[in-house]
């Protein structure tokens, strides 16, 4: 495998949602045998590759399986059954603050990420100047983050994430959340890590800015993969399906 | 320098970090700081020094040369292992209780967190063995035995972190592991030789070898090499070293891989 690449073997993914789950052992003991269990499968059968240094877009409806696909790829969740692989230093910005201490202070969580990243203090400190630069944070970076903005959550995020030179980087929406120029900045930048080399895949169902974007965009719908291809024809099919009233159900079983 | 693989040096950096975390944050925002780890075992000793030594009258276990015969230095020697012990078994269902948010949002390899916790446990414990070893230097009761106190601390770290992976991992689906741990290790306390001698406790009691019972559970081991290489100067018996490192392993490699089975579930935990 070479660096950059993500494969994505036949992936599903099942999440129980227990009803009355049990929450101490006493009540474990008492009923057993009589648990309700639902599964609901967030994702059935996607099956994919992505090439190293494309930039790749997931689009779908809420509730498509689009993040908990990039949770798998980030490795937060184990598949339930398929097998995905990486390869290369990954950074994501899954979330909010994602990845975010919020009982220490900003630099502490930058070396915290960096540490995660695999990155050793040494390299951290040299990045912290052009960090604390690109995010704009100011003093506020010895403070503990959960004083911070929404904003400044996302800002510190993302600099952190570009900073440390990631081969893969996973970005899901969040930067909708900052301000005008806060996103031409970050658009810059995932240029600059494209032509680098980075694999890139963002979730989003902002269709023009997936469009502007990307080299190739999967559809996800009810946990398939109903498209995969050059953005135009799969955007203009989603465009369609969405102003058609949204959901099928023909894709359900 | 040794040259590690990126994931083993990743979770080194881990390591390091967790450590170093739980290190800062235990006596944050208090004026003596490192002297408070001090305090709560001396405070022990002397409280049951005069309990046992004092009211009871119990004379402290004799030694060799009789320099430090003391019932307070006896219970110290024995009363390190067995906090090391408790605060590392404690510390993993905390420890990973505190990364559990965290580990929803990005993914790091969990057991850093315990590793990291109990480097840090492990590192206050080598000081009050260290004060340990400087007031038996003093009192001229000091031999090349004293190895056997790190020894024993060793296998007290295995078999600990084995023990608290296991809990751990219960612990983020049923609190009430927190609760059960917590009143076992108390009751462990009496039932582990730490403020009595084992020749103290009687052969057979209804029915039951209760000194074999006593002698050879795992924490009684460590406790009682710790105790045989700075208080008594003694060399353990090699059917105790072997026990304790049989334990030990066993422990570890038990509890290590439960834990890797189980540590991807975390994220999913609600």
């Amino acid at each position: 495998m070479t660096i950059g690449q993500i494969t994505v073997r036949n992936v599903s993914k099942r999440f129980r949602l227990e009803r009355n789950r049990p929450s101490s052992l006493k009540e474990a003991l008492l009923r057993t045998g009589r648990r309700d269990i639902d599964d609901f499968w967030v994702l059935r059968n996607v099956d994919f590759e992505i090439e190293p240094g494309s930039f790749f877009g997931l689009i779908g409806h809420n509730g498509s399986g689009k993040s908990t696909l990039l949770r798998l790829i980030a490795n937060i969740h184990r598949p339930t059954s398929g097998q995905i692989t990486t390869e290369g230093r990954m950074s994501a910005l899954l979330e909010l603050g994602s990845g975010f201490h919020p009982d220490l202070t900003g630099r502490e969580n930058v070396y915290l990420n960096g540490a995660m990243l695999g990155l050793s203090r040494r390299h951290m400190n040299d990045a912290m100047d052009k960090i604390i630069d690109f995010s704009g944070i100011g003093d506020f970076i010895d403070e503990p983050v959960k004083i911070y903005s929404s904003g400044m959550y996302v800002r510190l995020g993302f600099a952190v994430s570009v900073s440390v030179d990631p081969e893969i980087l996973l970005v899901d929406e969040v930067i909708a959340v900052g301000d005008e120029a806060f996103q031409h900045r970050c658009m810059d930048h995932m240029n600059l890590l494209r032509e680098k080399g980075c694999t890139i895949v963002l979730v989003s169902h902002n269709a023009a800015l997936m469009g502007d974007l990307c080299d190739t965009i999967a559809w996800l719908d009810h946990g398939r993969m109903l498209e995969l291809g050059d953005p135009a024809p799969v955007l203009e099919k989603y465009l369609d399906h969405m102003r058609g009233g949204g959901t099928t159900l023909t894709t359900r079983d | 320098m040794l040259k590690l693989s990126p994931a083993a040096q990743k979770s080194a950096n881990l390591v390091y970090h967790f450590a170093q975390r739980e290190t800062k944050s235990r006596y944050k925002r208090s004026l003596l700081g490192w002297f408070w780890s001090f305090v709560n075992p001396l405070t022990t000793v002397a409280v049951y020094s005069f309990v046992f030594g004092v009211v009871y009258r119990a004379s402290p276990p004799a030694t060799e040369n009789g320099n430090a015969e003391n019932f307070g230095f006896f219970l110290f020697s024995g009363l390190i292992t067995w906090n090391l012990f408790t605060s590392i078994v404690n510390g993993c269902m905390g420890w990973l209780q505190s990364v559990s948010d965290l580990r929803k949002k990005v993914y790091f390899p969990t057991e850093t967190a315990l590793l990291g916790g109990a480097a840090s446990n492990a590192l206050q414990t080598s000081l009050e063995a260290f004060v340990l070893v400087a007031i038996m230097a003093a009192l001229s009761n000091l031999s090349w035995t004293v190895v056997f106190l790190l020894v024993a601390l060793l296998c007290t770290i295995a078999f600990g972190l084995g023990v608290g992976f296991v809990v751990a991992i219960m612990n983020a689906r049923y609190r009430d592991i927190f609760y059960l741990v917590g009143v076992l290790l108390n009751v462990g306390f009496f039932l582990v030789p730490v403020v009595y001698p084992v020749s103290f406790v009687p052969e057979q009691k209804w029915g039951l070898p209760i000194r074999a019972l006593v002698e050879w559970n795992p924490p009684a081991l460590f406790v009682g090499i710790a105790r045989d290489g700075v208080y008594f100067l003694e060399v353990p018996t090699l059917g105790h070293l072997a026990a304790a490192s049989a334990w030990a392993t066993l422990t570890l490699t038990v509890g290590w891989t439960y834990f890797r089975a189980r540590s991807m579930d975390i994220s999913e935990e609600p």
